[in-house]
């Protein structure tokens, strides 16, 4: 019995152990091709750490014309906070109108919201394309943000947490004599940040490591996001690998420090979307 | 009760303020470009979104008889075949190791979970140039000369077809975090009076996990399921990025998205090729979609 | 877990928001996307009011040599007549230009591999350039302007010839006996002999030479991709010929998996290859790591063939969106047509090329001696345009589709071929019919 049990925990821990290194190995190898030259990594041996650490990467990188990475990573920032801001202003209002108004037609619009979800946004990208570029917002901020700002899923989850929101307050609210908009964003929104913090975090990451929609309407390096940007060097005709691995470096470094300080967060937001119940 | 406080056509008013901007857009983003695509799938359109020519069920017939569409369509049942058990399997285990784990809990749950920052492009590059780079210097090659044997240029060949271990070993690493906090969030869900009740009994280890905690975990377990097979269907970002090269495209491992870009939004702008192939692939994913939400509800859970 | 509570930012902003939001979304349905790629790009001085002048955009492919983006926004500068931006693209550069070219995000002027799509042309994307040439025309190489020619007009001004040989390691082949290969047999010994260890006999690309080596494979068989208006490659010796890279596969004297593909001397350099098979604009690079340790020779000949180098030159093409479509052209004119420097610079500072104007060949001092000076030789005796006009790209995707198949999956060449058949007479009956 109890020898039982020690082995379980010898093989937990072994298990456990193992997973980690393999699962943080990749980051190692990310910081080490960034401070890598361009000979050592290209150089036919392998090498724990580069034999020469090339700090120069960095601003070989910010100021490296052919990779306009500063663009980009604004581009991204402008994209990922506009999307999540839009999101959770969309989908909140819409979630509690689905919620709380008893609308004659409320189920039809509902079920023509849920069964959009049923299709994948990245199938869609041909004709979305097709729209976007007959409004003339190819390679445009514009393009880029807008048909991303009504996401099915958040006004559904948001939906279903102002079901559960404890209709008394609301209810004090409305015999005070407001509307269902002061109801809302007095005494609502105040009450439901955590879960809002939730989706939006959610939405932000998904916003910063978007991929296929920018690259379909991103045609110009201006209008490049940082996945973009990356993706470019990676399959263009010649690059360098170590400017390569230290822009990606940059480009994910905002959202690990995001993910170490909101880590908490997101995982509720995770938990939060209810799937797993 | 707050509906008699207001007047019927306040009520209309008030809905569409709330629902309203969310709904244009999502009429005009999803539903309008599913129509034009509709649309376009009739009319033979090289270069241009605006054609004249009507061509009926001609662009319908060229993607189900093209091998190379019908290709991407088995290519996902691999992927998928690969992907959604070793997913499911691999973010189970965690979930467990780590929720039996009572020290350093947290920074085993950081660790696994950290890779979910990161995006598939970041992912692919350190892959290609690095894990499984083909020449001496890469991970897997210098692991492989430690024990004598010449490396391998893991996404040159196809037989073996080690490229599916770049793409899936990658996918895996991105995503066994996420699954594994929605399997820890079920397992705490878990009442600790079953587990009383079968220590009692003198139940061990697998016999536990067995007859109490998989039941329980059986909705969350339908709900990741149905989330993997729909993400395996939109893989597109790290086939693209680990294969996709000066050259263009290998003319395997193309998952239906792929095949479907270089259709329609490639030097080819076949948009009414690419419109029809769009079509029918949405179809097929919301019957399967539709599907396993029905399968969802038989196991009981809403 | 707590539930962090913290109020969002103050409501009336976000009430803006998202009343803002429906008012936009109305509007933005009505308006047109006005920023169209032109605005000044960050690296230029800025250029301030135009004063009147056409704004241009061009459009170039990264060139992987240095300097050669300096070179061409030089070049922009000097122009007097209009606002030139140059946009420098990295990635998959015809597929996106391609697409572009449907918006009103696309470029002005532009370079394209052998010079624009036949579906651009019949899809009126492109201009007629016929006019810029003058008394200029029967100075640009023939076989150049001819592959830019379709229905008796010519759509782009070719820039510089660019070719590709085969490069060896002069003293690896000595230290194993080898003289360098002239038939085909030659060569398939010759790397199976100098593969050694980590050290291969021949590179041809990280696909084994599936994407760039069908063409010379058919040439030395003595066929084409087309032949005029027909198939070319539907007859004996075409299998045969094919199943030749298929044989170097197998035999793994094929170095595979580089960091840096063939369009990078660095495997030849590093020593990691013997032979490989490359562009001239390596050159240089070339001869400052190895000095005069290598020699370029064509691809060689099979029975019934003949030895070959594909030639190819970036066209430089005026698309019909273009702001002002005459402002584009007379800027063509004046770079690719007129100044003569400039394209000579363009030729020969940045990795070699061959200058697409025959009386500059002669001037090309870099091209006067040694592997340059052979391989330039090339052009003329075994040139072949890369692909003909008539290749569509859905042409192209489906032989390089094949050829993957048959040199990495060992598939038959004889049914591939047959199999696509069809689809290159549906794809010929289209764009001739």
């Amino acid at each position: 019995m109890l020898h039982e049990r020690r082995r379980y925990a010898v093989l937990r821990w072994t298990l456990l152990l193992l997973g980690t290194v393999l699962f943080l190995l990749p980051f190692a190898l990310l910081l080490r091709g960034a401070l890598s030259t361009e000979a050592d990594l290209t150089s036919g041996t392998w090498h724990w750490l580069p034999p020469t650490w090339e700090w120069g990467n960095l601003s070989a990188v910010l100021d490296n014309q052919t990779v306009p990475l500063g663009r980009a990573l604004l581009n991204s920032t402008v994209i990922a906070v506009s999307q999540t801001v839009g999101v959770l202003v969309l989908s909140g209002m819409a979630g509690y109108g689905l919620a709380r108004i008893p609308y004659r037609w409320s189920g039809v619009v509902f079920w023509l919201i849920t069964v959009t979800l049923l299709i994948p946004a990245a199938v869609t990208f041909v004709p979305s394309f097709v729209l976007v570029s007959s409004l003339g917002w190819i390679s445009t901020l514009r393009g880029l943000i807008v048909p991303g700002l009504f996401q099915a899923l958040a006004t559904f989850l948001f939906r279903q947490f102002f079901l559960s929101f404890p209709r008394e307050i609301e209810e004090a609210a409305a015999l005070d004599g407001l509307s269902w908009w002061g109801t809302f964003w007095r005494v609502v929104v105040p009450n439901s940040g955590g879960f809002a913090a939730a989706i939006g975090t959610i939405t932000f990451i998904g916003s910063w490591n978007a991929f296929l929609w920018p690259l379909v309407i991103g045609r110009t390096p201006e209008s490049w996001t940082v996945q973009v940007a990356l993706s470019t060097y990676l399959t263009a005709q010649t690059s360098q690998v170590s400017l390569l691995f230290m822009a990606a470096l940059v480009a994910i470094l905002p959202l690990l420090l995001m993910f170490l300080l909101l880590q908490r967060w997101i995982v509720q937001g995770v938990e939060r979307t209810g799937i797993s119940d | 009760m707050l509906a008699r406080l207001r007047g019927r056509h306040d009520v209309n008013l008030w809905f569409w303020v709330f629902v309203g901007p969310f709904f244009a857009g999502l009429v005009l983003f999803i539903y309008v470009p599913i129509g034009w695509s509709v649309y376009l799938s009739f009319f033979e359109a090289y270069n241009t979104v605006t054609p004249t020519e009507f061509v009926g069920l001609a662009n319908y017939r060229d993607m189900l008889a093209d091998p190379a569409f019908r290709d991407s369509l088995l290519t996902f049942v691999v992927f998928a075949a690969f992907i959604v058990p070793t997913t499911f399997a691999l973010s189970l285990l965690t979930a467990l190791l780590v929720a039996r784990t009572r020290v350093m809990q947290a920074f085993f749950r950081s660790v696994f979970f950290l890779p979910v920052a990161c995006s598939y492009v970041v992912a692919a590059l350190i892959w290609k140039m690095s894990i499984f780079s083909g020449m001496r210097s890469g991970a897997a090659n210098a692991l492989l000369g430690l024990v004598g044997l010449d490396p391998v240029p893991w996404l040159s060949i196809t037989d073996p077809p080690w490229y599916w271990l770049v793409i899936v070993s990658a996918r895996l690493w991105l995503q066994v975090g996420f699954y594994m906090i929605l399997f820890l969030a079920a397992l705490q869900r878990v009442p600790t009076n079953l587990y009383e009740a079968a220590a009692i009994d003198g139940a061990e280890g697998w016999q536990v996990f067995r007859h109490i905690t998989w039941p329980q975990l059986l909705p969350a377990s339908t709900a990741v399921l149905l989330l993997l097979l729909i993400n395996a269907f939109q893989a597109f970002d790290e086939f693209y990025n680990i294969l996709a090269g000066f050259g263009g495209y290998p003319p395997y491992a193309r998952p239906p998205l792929v095949y479907l870009y270089y259709t329609a939004l490639g030097s080819g702008q076949n948009f009414g090729d690419g419109s029809a192939g769009a079509v029918i692939l949405t179809v097929l994913i919301a019957v399967v979609a539709l599907a396993q939400t029905r399968l969802l509800r038989l196991g009981g859970r809403d | 877990m707590a539930r962090p509570h913290r109020p969002l930012p103050t409501l009336s902003r976000r009430r803006m928001l998202a009343l803002g939001g429906v008012g936009a979304l109305g509007a933005s349905l009505a308006a047109c996307g006005d920023n169209t790629g032109r605005e000044g790009s960050s690296d230029q001085d800025a250029a301030g009011s135009s004063g009147g002048r056409p704004s241009i955009a061009q459009w170039y492919h990264q060139y992987g040599e240095e300097g050669t983006q300096e070179a061409v926004r030089r070049y922009a500068a000097d122009y007097e007549a209009a606002d030139v931006t140059v946009f420098w693209k990295p990635g998959d550069y015809d597929q996106t230009t391609a697409a572009s070219l449907l918006t009103d995000a696309g470029p002005d002027v532009f370079e394209y591999g052998n010079g624009p799509t036949i579906d651009m042309i019949r899809g009126d994307q492109v201009a007629d350039l016929t006019d810029l040439f003058g008394d200029t025309l029967d100075d640009f190489t023939p076989s150049l302007i001819e592959r830019m020619t379709y229905d008796g007009k010519i759509w782009a001004v070719p820039q510089v010839l660019d070719m590709q040989v085969l490069v060896y390691r002069r003293s690896m082949l000595e230290g194993a006996g080898i003289d360098a290969p002239q038939q085909i047999p030659e060569l398939v010994a010759a790397a199976r002999e100098l593969t050694r260890g980590d050290v291969k006999g021949l590179f041809l690309g990280n696909d084994g030479g599936a994407g760039l080596m069908g063409g010379p494979m058919l040439w030395a068989a003595g066929l084409d991709y087309l032949d005029g208006e027909q198939v070319g490659f539907d007859s004996a010796g075409a299998p045969e010929a094919l199943s030749v890279l298929r044989t170097l596969w197998t035999d793994e004297s094929l170095l595979l998996g580089q960091a840096k593909d063939w369009f990078d001397p660095d495997a030849l350099i590093s020593g990691r290859t013997a032979m490989q098979w490359t562009g001239l604009w390596t050159f240089p690079a070339i001869s400052d790591a190895l000095g005069d340790d290598f020699g370029a020779i064509p691809w060689p000949s099979m029975e019934g063939g003949s030895p070959s180098v594909p030639v190819g030159a970036y066209g430089s093409c005026v698309s019909t969106r273009a702001a002002d479509v005459q402002a584009a052209k007379d800027f063509v004119r004046w770079l690719w047509i007129d100044q003569t420097d400039k394209q000579l610079d363009f030729a020969t500072s940045y990795g070699f090329h061959v200058p697409s104007r025959v009386s500059l060949v002669p001037e090309a001092d870099v091209l006067a001696s040694g592997p340059a000076a052979d391989a330039a030789g090339y052009v003329t005796e075994f040139g072949h345009a890369q692909t003909p006009l008539l290749w569509t790209p859905q042409c192209a995707t489906a032989w390089s589709d094949m050829m993957s198949r048959v040199v990495r999956d060992g598939a038959d060449p004889q049914e591939e071929l047959d199999a696509l058949v069809p689809v290159v007479e549906a794809e010929l009956e289209r764009v001739t019919g």
